[in-house]
């Protein structure tokens, strides 16, 4: 299976070990990906916010570039995902801005038919890939994980990548549970962090983030699993100075593909864990991440 | 048909105040239709309908000799009637008069005045036009059948049944549950009075009972209805209720029902038994049976063992009821309970969630409690005594069942057996150590008791020949003969030497072992062959001391032998070797030495589909032995069957010497012989063989009684017994996942050492505890487990598992639907956790909780039984959401109000309402709301968001937090609460669509029943002597249903009444020198009016059926129907009238 | 400030006049929210709630999502757009899978902030809409969004102690590797920046407003006969 790869603008940042972690994850399960050629900024929510066509423009312009190889793209972070997705939704419904758009890009040289579709890769690994080979594939235990999977609002709103229920998606919860590990029960799965609020309004993104963590540790979790670089973000800095209630609660944040990856057999370090602000001990062959509130060499340099 | 005279039409255009004139040129439309050919008189006028207008029409039909009317004005629908009575009054053939709608299809949808004329001009141009056409017509009569069929036996139909019969009229009651009573019996209190749903309903739901000329049938369902209004056949299902009216409804039953399900008439918060009453005061009062198909077990089982009946007595710690059950089926309950290979368990549920229950175990436990705990039983002695005398050949499982079957009958039954110890394999084919003398004894005696004589040491073929049985010598004189003498040959080797000294077939080894003969087993000892037997040669050559080596020529994966024996075999000390096969034996001096070998490979799949062991050339090798004892298969002996006198049909024999017999009733060819058991079917299991015994008893009481040989009720399982649920054993089940997994118990043994040491059980039997909880893992499979105590403790013996459902054929003359409705899956609004978070539930649950016959006897608990602190109430759950149901649902509001109140009457908590806009519309509705706001209910107006679990690591009681904004201060809010109460919607129920088309009525597309007119008829449909009420037509509350039920009554009454209906002369006509007879209308007619005449070869259409829909005349490829008032002459004529060019 | 859209609730005495500004008004912002899909659906808010009740930071907010419908359908537009509301919304979808009414709600949000950029009107002391700014900005640069300088510009032009406040969590994450020095340009950049340009020279087209279909639940049936 080949896929093309948009990282998008967070995995060459702060979301650097979801993009090494994703791509070490495909290997793995024998699924190719191929970076899409010269991909450019997909324009995010706050650019729909301000300019008009410009924004489908922006975003169309990876659309047409994928469809010269043709294969499905695949979008780790949830806004891109969310952004490609509205742009072939609404080119796709409204002719007089398929037109504009693709005027546009002719500027460029390059035209969309809206032929190729944007997917995640939670979606790919679950539906194409399949638990089975994945287990099958499985070299070590990750039965000491209690991960809280926290879906977020994008992959499952509006445009659902997983699941037919947005309100209570399972397949990552179903994934972790097939490969051993003991995914706890997480309420506010699809509860908004607060995502580019942490720039404009830090203190309600703070307070987000804090009810999240809150209940990862209130339902018994020991780390928390994400498909979104910016969750990611923003849940792992709040470790910086722990949740509010109380406790000075540290828990790692980790991608999905992280966790698949240690269960995989990825070393460590291809899976980017050094990224993290709270590390994961590994004692290989039995994996387990650092227990709630550990020290850790990382964790008192902060 | 009467001839008329050239067409004199006359036009009157309605102005229909300004609703036609505002968009409508009426003056212009009424000068185009006076130019029109035949058209002698046109007017306008302000109102046609009214007296003056209908006038003008009928003067000019009397002075101006009109004799055609066209009406240019609203829709027919309204004022056809009313024309076409004027028209009749003035002497005119009412179907002289025809409309033309100009107000719905000009004025209401033009804004144009210009297009709107030209098209009201056009409109009129054709119906002048076509009413020349017109001829006169006369309506048809039929009678009406003044029974009357109510579907449904909810408040609405108990009500409109009462006022029918009041008249002093027939009513059948069709009601799906077991009670009548509907939702409304479910209810605590009624909004907004208060009183209590039970004392205001079941004094109607008596009277009903009482009623000589109202019949209920309950558990019943419509199948199908024919026919037309006053005479309509309608079939109906009545399920098996498995108890008969004798039901002094004494409720002793349910004192001995093992089984416990959960109750849906209480939502499932409780639990009741298999044999049941919905609640105290159901009608009718008798007790039904929950059976929702056979349990798997049961019908894997050969003799029909109904197992899960014994488990659950078990599990109930009634051990002797157990055993008794155990015996009403199984003639060696003793045997089976140890050696039985249980296919009941290969069947078992229990496996979906873990591991089968371990029946056998459980079997034998009953039984041996029996044995320590006495008494003795003893068999009921045959209800009738029969003189013939039947001889079973053979003292196995199939010659015991048969004896013991027949024996009950009242046959004289003798066996004969060869060897001195009765039992057949059981006593010399299995070792002791699994099937212990003693145990087959027992079972043996008891078939004693039955008075079946037991005649040991005769050899068939050699004491005595087959013909002697049936022959008039002494001693004999049998009137049938059962042949299952089994299959005691062991088949050898098939290779060089294979009959030297020290070679034995596995039966034989153990024959002697058993019978205590001498049998030399060696030190070294060599099993070949992977089945049971090998498995029980080589246990027991283990205990002769010997190393035992089993050869195997393909893998465990292949090998037939049990998994238990095969463990047994291994923890005993066997060697297993693969893919080995000997091609020779060795000898010296006279002796086995040893056996040569080859190594094996597997290759494609053979005749029994396992893969063909293919051996390795060069593999071959030498093996040393003392003994080799083989075990690959037997086959019965045949050597007894000698020459057959000429007269008789002769006994036919399979290549590998089984007996030839008629799959169904096992005889042979000669006719008063069958055969049955390994004899038949070579080696096979002892169930097995207990099946064809007891298939024989019952073909030989046939024979001997002078039946035809069919219809044989003896049990065959089917090749994959399962119930019909998917994911669960029954219907009101948790599904298999949700079920909390329970390991089961496994056999204590004996130890490995002692049991070395001589030919004792190694199976010791479940403790009675072990047992008890072995047995509680049992899902009780379709519920009813055929337990048989109802049946046995029910004073008037009114409980008959055997019944069965009884399709009866009524003539009705009309049907009202009262179908009632479905309240909506709140599990579907995932957001507010119902189904995940304790303490949130509905409002069926919550009014069963209120009601005192519920399942917390009216009080209001959480799941941890504490009260609640606070309750939130949810209004519009999936009501008025465009992504569930648009509609409101109507009774929520007030209902929830009714919450309020009891809530706040019988607990302190806290009670909140949410709403978005709260409707009390009904007489007292808002005095109701008042009342319950003075009582303290906070109100806010949102609509509930979502409700989350509190965070429970902070110590606290778990509660719920409901997220809403409170609109009334713009604030988003989070209020704690220990219970959400969801006040979800009402829906139509799940089969509507289905019900509606049996009736053949439409449904609006919110799917409830549609009425024939919103405002005008609202509880007519639009099939004639068809009336809907209650919430089947659209949520409303008990007042309003009720209203639509007596408003049903009375149009029912006014047609029995009349007596007669009039049938329309709208309807299609059959040309029969044109009908080509394809018979393609006849599958079109939606009201399956057509018939087809083979002698005439043309279809005949039945004027009474017909409603003039045209579906044939537009189908007919050969144009050789045509409808009467829609005929070719009159539509073309139409069409070329609109069509014409208007100025 | 002089006041960029007429405010109904003021100066109004004459009968009819008040509903026909609404009106006006209305009309006027049409033109903007038909660029919603199913913009036409405003009209049948039943004032629910359920968005606020919904939204993770609604709490936040001066107006609540149920208000700014309103506020919209009584053309208060001014104090609508002067509202923290449509620049708290962390565009998380939840209010409009959950709208009863089947109202694109966050997607309404969108074209507010939209109108509000274009008429440059915001509230007081919240400079969200700078970020956009300065995000498109990067976009034109780079053709991709590069984090470390996205934070830094838009706190220079913002509120530069904040950024003081947060050099704790820079460190941390530079430490990391997770905040790069130096952003990297796409080589296509300008071809993109043509793109741009050209887009920009484009309105959005105008939605086909399909009004509430009304289907009805109770059809006609044959009467009479």
């Amino acid at each position: 299976m080949k896929y093309t790869y948009y990282p998008g603008c967070s995995l060459h940042a702060t979301g650097v070990s979801y993009d090494k972690s994703t791509r070490a994850v495909f290997a793995k399960v024998g699924a190719e990906l191929v970076e899409l050629e010269d991909w450019n900024c997909c324009g995010a929510t706050s650019y729909t916010s301000v300019k008009k066509t410009v924004a489908y423009a922006i975003a169309a312009r990876n659309l047409a570039i994928a469809e010269q190889t043709g294969d499905d793209i695949v979008a780790p972070c949830s806004a891109c995902y969310y952004v490609l997705n509205r742009t072939r939704k609404r080119m796709a419904e409204m002719p007089e801005l398929y037109e504009q758009v693709n005027v546009a890009l002719a500027e460029a040289g390059l035209h969309t038919n809206l032929t190729v579709p944007v997917r995640k890769p939670l979606d790919v690994l679950v539906n194409d890939i399949g638990f089975d080979r994945i287990v099958a594939l499985q070299t070590h235990s990750i039965a000491d994980f209690r991960p809280a999977c926290y879906y977020g609002c994008q992959i499952v709103r509006p445009y659902g990548a997983i699941d037919e229920d947005p309100e209570r998606p399972m397949s990552m919860d179903r994934l972790f549970a097939a490969l051993g590990a003991d995914p706890v029960d997480f309420p506010p799965k699809v509860r908004c962090c607060g995502g580019m609020l942490v720039a404009t309004s830090e203190a309600v993104a703070e307070k987000l983030c804090t009810d999240l963590l809150d209940w990862a540790v209130d339902s018994g979790a020991n780390c928390i699993v994400t498909v979104c670089p910016l969750c990611q973000a923003n849940l792992d800095l709040l470790n910086l100075n722990g949740s509010t209630n109380g406790s000075r609660t540290k828990m790692p944040i980790l991608y999905f593909t992280q966790l698949v990856g240690l269960a995989l057999g990825c070393s460590p370090d291809e899976l980017g864990l050094q990224h993290g602000l709270v590390p994961v001990k590994i004692d290989a062959p039995r994996l387990s991440p650092s227990m709630v509130g550990a020290p850790s060499a990382h964790g008192e340099e902060i | 048909m009467m001839t008329i005279d050239e067409p004199r039409i006359g036009v009157y255009v309605c102005h229909c105040g300004f609703n036609i004139s505002a968009t409508v040129d009426v003056e212009a439309v009424r000068d185009l239709a006076a130019e029109q050919s035949g058209v002698v008189s046109a007017r306008d006028y302000e109102f046609m309908c009214s007296n003056a207008g209908q006038d003008l029409i009928k003067r000019d039909i009397q002075e101006n000799g009109v004799n055609r009317v066209v009406v240019a004005a609203c829709s027919p629908l309204m004022h056809e009637p009313t024309f076409r009575a004027a028209g009749e009054e003035a002497g005119l053939n009412p179907y002289l008069v025809h409309i033309a709608n100009i107000r719905e299809q000009c004025a209401w949808v033009h804004e144009d005045r210009v297009a709107g004329t030209a098209k009201a001009k056009s409109l009129v141009n054709g119906a002048v036009a076509r009413v020349a056409f017109h001829e006169p017509l006369e309506a048809t009569r039929a009678d009406v059948n003044p029974t009357t069929l109510i579907v449904g036996g909810g408040i609405a139909g108990i009500e409109a049944a009462l006022n029918i019969s009041d008249a002093g009229h027939e009513v059948y009651v069709v009601e799906r549950q077991s009670t009548i009573g509907g939702m409304m019996a479910r209810f605590d209190k009624t909004f907004p009075t208060l009183d209590c749903a039970a004392c205001i309903l079941t004094p109607k739901m008596v009277a009903a009972d009482r009623r000589e000329n109202i019949h209920l049938l309950t558990e019943s369902e419509v199948e199908s209805v024919e026919g037309f209004v006053g005479n309509f056949k309608v079939q109906i299902r009545e399920k098996a209720r498995f108890v008969t009216a004798d039901c002094t409804s004494c409720g002793e039953c349910v004192k001995v029902c093992p089984v416990s399900v959960p109750d849906p008439f209480n939502q499932y918060l409780s639990t009741r038994t298999a044999i049941h009453k919905a609640f105290p005061q159901a009608i009718p009062s008798d007790y039904t049976i929950d059976r929702q198909g056979k349990p798997p077990c049961m019908e894997a089982c050969p003799i029909h063992q109904n197992a899960a009946g014994y488990i659950s007595l078990i599990a109930a710690g009634r051990f002797s009821e157990a055993a008794a059950l155990i015996r009403r089926r199984n003639p060696l309950p003793f045997i089976c309970g140890r050696v039985c290979y249980a296919p009941c368990e290969e069947a078992c549920s229990r496996d979906n969630v873990d591991e089968p229950v371990a029946i056998r175990g459980l079997k034998r436990f009953a039984m041996d409690w029996e044995r320590d705990h006495g008494p003795e039983p003893v068999p009921d002695p045959p209800e009738h005594e029969y003189a013939e005398r039947v001889a079973v050949i053979g003292s196995g499982p199939a010659g015991l069942t048969c004896a013991f079957d027949l024996a009950r009958a009242g046959y004289k039954v003798s066996v004969f057996e060869k060897h001195d110890r009765l039992g057949g394999m059981l006593a010399v084919g299995l070792p002791s150590y699994r099937c212990p003398a003693p145990m087959v004894e027992r079972d043996i005696e008891y078939i004693r008791k039955l008075g079946v004589e037991m005649k040991t040491g005769l050899e068939l073929g050699h004491d005595f020949m087959l013909d002697d049985l049936t022959s008039e010598k002494p001693g004999f004189g049998y009137s049938a003969v059962f042949l299952a003498i089994g299959a005691h040959n062991g088949i050898s080797l098939g290779v060089p030497n294979d009959d030297a000294v020290g070679v034995i077939t596995g039966v034989e080894y153990l024959r002697n072992i058993n019978l205590g003969r001498p049998q030399e087993t060696g030190r070294r000892v060599a099993i070949v062959g992977g089945g049971n037997t090998a498995m029980d040669a080589a246990r027991a050559a283990r205990r002769e001391g010997a190393e035992v080596t089993v050869l195997y020529r393909r893998t465990r994966a292949e090998m037939p032998a049990e998994e238990d024996e095969f463990e047994d075999a291994v923890a005993e000390g066997v060697r297993f070797e693969y893919l080995v096969a000997p091609v020779g034996v060795l000898v010296t001096d006279g002796r086995v030495s040893g056996l040569e070998c080859v190594t094996m490979q597997l290759g494609g799949p053979d005749a029994s589909g396992r893969p063909r062991p293919v051996p390795i050339d060069g593999s071959n090798h030498e093996r040393e032995f003392e003994t080799v004892i083989v075990s690959i298969s037997q086959r019965p002996d045949s050597d007894w069957y000698g020459p057959r006198p000429h007269d008789s049909e002769p006994l036919v024999f399979s290549d590998w010497g089984t007996v030839e017999v008629d799959t169904d009733s096992l005889r042979t060819p000669v006719p008063n012989v069958f055969a049955g058991g390994d004899v038949v079917l070579g080696p096979a299991t002892v169930v097995e063989a207990m099946g064809q015994g007891r298939r024989a008893a019952e073909a030989i009481d046939k024979y001997l009684r002078g039946r035809p040989l069919d219809e044989f009720t003896s049990h065959t399982p089917p090749p994959d017994p399962t119930l019909g649920f998917e994911d669960r054993p029954f219907e009101q089940s948790p599904s298999y996942d949700a079920i909390a997994k329970a390991p089961r118990v496994a056999m204590p043994k004996r130890p490995v050492a002692a049991r070395l040491a001589d030919y004792e059980e190694v199976d010791l039997g479940l403790s009675e505890e072990d047992a008890r909880r072995e047995a509680q893992r049992c899902l009780h499979c379709g519920a009813c487990v055929e337990c048989h105590s109802c049946e046995d403790i029910c004073p008037p013996k009114a409980v008959q598992l055997d019944m069965t459902d009884t399709v009866t054929t009524l003539e009705v003359g009309q049907i009202m639907l009262a179908t009632g409705f479905k309240s909506f899956d709140s599990a579907r609004m995932t957001q507010y956790g119902y189904g995940r978070l304790d303490n949130v539930v509905t409002s069926l649950e919550f009014e069963r909780m209120l009601n005192s016959t519920g399942p917390t006897v009216g009080k209001v608990l959480c799941k941890d039984g504490e009260p609640p602190r606070a309750i939130g109430i949810v209004h519009c759950v999936g009501s008025r959401d465009e992504n569930y149901n648009r509609y409101c649902s109507r009774v929520c509001c007030m209902a929830a109000l009714k919450f309020a109140h009891l809530a706040m009457e019988r607990t302190d908590a806290d009670v909140y309402q949410f709403y978005i806009d709260m409707r009390a519309f009904g007489k007292g509705y808002e005095e109701f709301y008042s009342r319950v706001l003075r009582e303290g209910t906070t109100v806010i107006r949102g609509k509930v968001a979502e409700v989350v679990p509190s965070l429970t690591s902070n110590g606290e009681r778990p509660h719920l937090i409901v997220r809403c904004e409170d609109t009334l201060i713009a604030k988003y809010r989070e209020i704690p609460v220990d219970m959400v109460v969801l006040c979800n919607a009402l829906e139509p129920q799940a089969d509507a669509g289905e019900v509606a088309r049996v009736f053949s009525i439409n449904r609006s597309p919110d799917g409830f029943f549609m009425e024939r007119h919103p405002k005008l008829d609202p509880v007519g449909t639009t099939t004639d002597g068809l009336y809907i009420a209650g919430c089947s037509q659209g949520p409303k509350d008990i007042p309003d249903t009720v209203a639509q039920a007596q408003a049903s009554a009375a149009r029912i009454l006014s047609l029995i009444g009349r007596g007669q209906v009039v049938i329309d002369p709208v309807r299609a006509t059959v040309n029969e020198k044109l009908c080509g007879g394809c018979k393609t209308c006849l599958s079109l007619c939606p009201y399956t009016a057509i018939t087809f005449d083979d002698e005439g070869e043309v279809a005949v259409i039945n004027d009474a059926l017909c409603k003039g829909c045209g579906t044939c005349v537009a189908a007919c490829p050969a144009s050789a129907i045509s409808g009467a008032g829609f005929t070719d002459d009159q539509i073309l004529a139409e069409l070329a009238g609109l069509l014409a060019p208007v100025g | 400030m002089k006041k960029r859209f007429a405010d109904p609730h003021f100066g109004v005495s004459t009968p009819g006049v008040l509903s026909k500004s609404e009106r006006d008004l209305r009309d006027a912002f049409r033109a903007e929210t038909d660029r919603i899909p199913g913009g036409g659906r405003l009209d049948q808010c039943i004032q629910c709630g359920m968005c606020t009740g919904s939204c993770p930071v609604s709490y936040a907010m001066d107006l609540t999502p149920r208000q700014v419908i309103g506020m919209f359908r009584a053309g208060a537009i001014e104090e609508l757009l002067e509202s923290s509301t449509i620049w708290i919304c962390a565009s998380c979808y939840q209010c409009t899978t959950r709208c009863p009414a089947d109202i694109q709600i966050t997607d309404l949000i969108y074209a507010l902030r939209r109108i509000a950029i274009e008429s440059d009107t915001f509230p007081n002391r919240l400079p969200t809409h700078i970020f956009s700014e300065v995000f498109i900005d990067m976009v034109k640069r780079y053709g991709r969004n590069y984090e470390t300088g996205l934070i830094l510009r838009y706190f220079l032009r913002t509120n530069p102690l904040a950024l003081f406040g947060r050099r704790r969590a820079g460190i941390a994450l530079w430490r990391h590797g997770r905040l790069p020095i130096l952003p990297n340009k796409i080589e296509g950049i300008d071809g993109l920046r043509r793109i741009i340009a050209k887009a920009e020279t484009f309105d959005l087209p105008q939605e086909v407003v399909e009004r509430q279909k009304v289907t009805d639940t109770v059809g006609y049936a044959a009467i009479g006969r």
